[in-house]
């Protein structure tokens, strides 16, 4: 290894980078997904690509497209859109303990998806408070231009590729649930917090697969908490 | 792109940005205000609860399979096992999900 290697090996950013490097195995194939179904939808690669830069959030990206394509008053397509991103309100203060007062974070929140807050909830506590803005900027960056990569490749090749290779869209996701479970499961120190994260995790599983998959995220972590508060000073749940 | 759509397009962007900043400067400012050493300890309790509720929300929307049979089921499972069984091994984060896709991803092919 040569001194220069040594030396990023070293550096939070570079860090950052390889803790987020899971993430790929889920954003890649979706981001393709997009491109593809942008593009079926009357978008151009360049608007396609815009998209995933500025929006920069998969779901709503996909309601944004298919809603437009529809011919939707654009109104309710932007309403709809941002209902669906409402969730991201619990993110930022959930970090914010964790940033320091740089200004560099303001415009670093634009990095700030489900999967980023998830790493970062779980890293940012174990690093020095000088290592967090490198560490979050290196993982969020890969995030980013993995997406805005994916959706750039779906819509110019989306259809070859996942005909040519089916599985990049079948196996290379599990790699989100993969990365979820080991983010949450420390979590889990207590009956308390395993019932309640079980039951979200649950709650959120069956709201996907009958059909509510926009509310499932939501719902479900508000079952969970109503549950942890009702649960909480039951003393035999290990709560203190 | 008609105008109307690229208003459409800006109006979600910033939206979506002012979504996850408003809500990080308000905390910020209310932790500021506080002056709390440790600062966890002056967020309302319904935000800390929240946070890793909504991480395993979306644990558990990532796991429905894309096709709903038993051989995805099965995969999703033994992937999920796997990804546990390596992580209370190693108590890391890249080597048990890269051996939680293997798994699932060896299920899927052997079908």
């Amino acid at each position: 290894m040569s001194s220069l290697t040594r030396q990023l090996a070293g550096t939070p950013w570079l860090q950052g980078v390889k803790d987020a490097i899971p993430l790929l195995g889920g954003y890649i194939p979706v981001a393709i997904s997009f491109g593809l179904i942008s593009i079926q939808s009357g978008f151009s690669v360049l608007e396609t690509i815009l998209i995933s830069t500025f929006i920069y959030a998969g779901a709503s990206q996909f309601l944004f497209v298919a809603m437009a394509a529809s011919g939707a008053p654009l109104w309710l397509v932007v309403i709809m859109t941002l209902l669906i991103n409402a969730r991201h309100i619990v993110y930022g203060p959930n970090l914010a303990p964790y940033l320091n007062d740089d200004k560099r974070w303001i415009p670093l929140m634009h990095g700030l998806t489900d999967q980023i807050f998830a790493l970062a909830h779980a890293r940012l506590p174990l690093l020095p408070e000088k290592e967090r803005l490198g560490w979050y900027t290196g993982a969020a960056a890969l995030a980013w231009f993995s997406w805005i990569g994916g959706t750039a490749l779906g819509a110019i090749a989306g259809g070859e590729l996942t005909q040519r290779w089916p599985l990049i869209s079948e196996v290379l996701p599990f790699a989100l649930p993969a990365l979820f479970l080991v983010l949450i499961v420390p979590r889990c120190t207590s009956l308390l917090w395993s019932a309640t994260i079980a039951l979200s995790a649950v709650t959120a599983l069956i709201l996907k697969i009958t059909g509510y998959p926009n509310m499932a995220i939501p719902l479900a972590a508000i079952s969970g908490a109503v549950l942890f508060y009702a649960l909480k000073n039951q003393h035999f749940l290990g709560e203190h | 792109m008609e105008t109307s759509m690229w208003l459409a397009l800006i109006s979600i962007a910033l939206g979506t940005y002012l979504l996850r900043l408003f809500p990080y400067l308000w905390m910020k400012g209310a932790l500021m205000k506080k002056q709390v050493e440790g600062g966890i300890n002056a967020m309302p309790s319904w935000i800390t609860i929240l946070g890793p509720m909504m991480i395993a929300a979306m644990f558990g929307t990532s796991l429905a399979p894309a096709h709903l049979d038993t051989v995805s089921w099965l995969a999703t499972a033994a992937g999920t096992l796997a990804t546990f069984a390596v992580w209370a091994r190693t108590r890391s984060m890249g080597l048990p999900v890269l051996c939680g896709v293997a798994t699932f991803g060896m299920i899927m092919l052997w079908h």
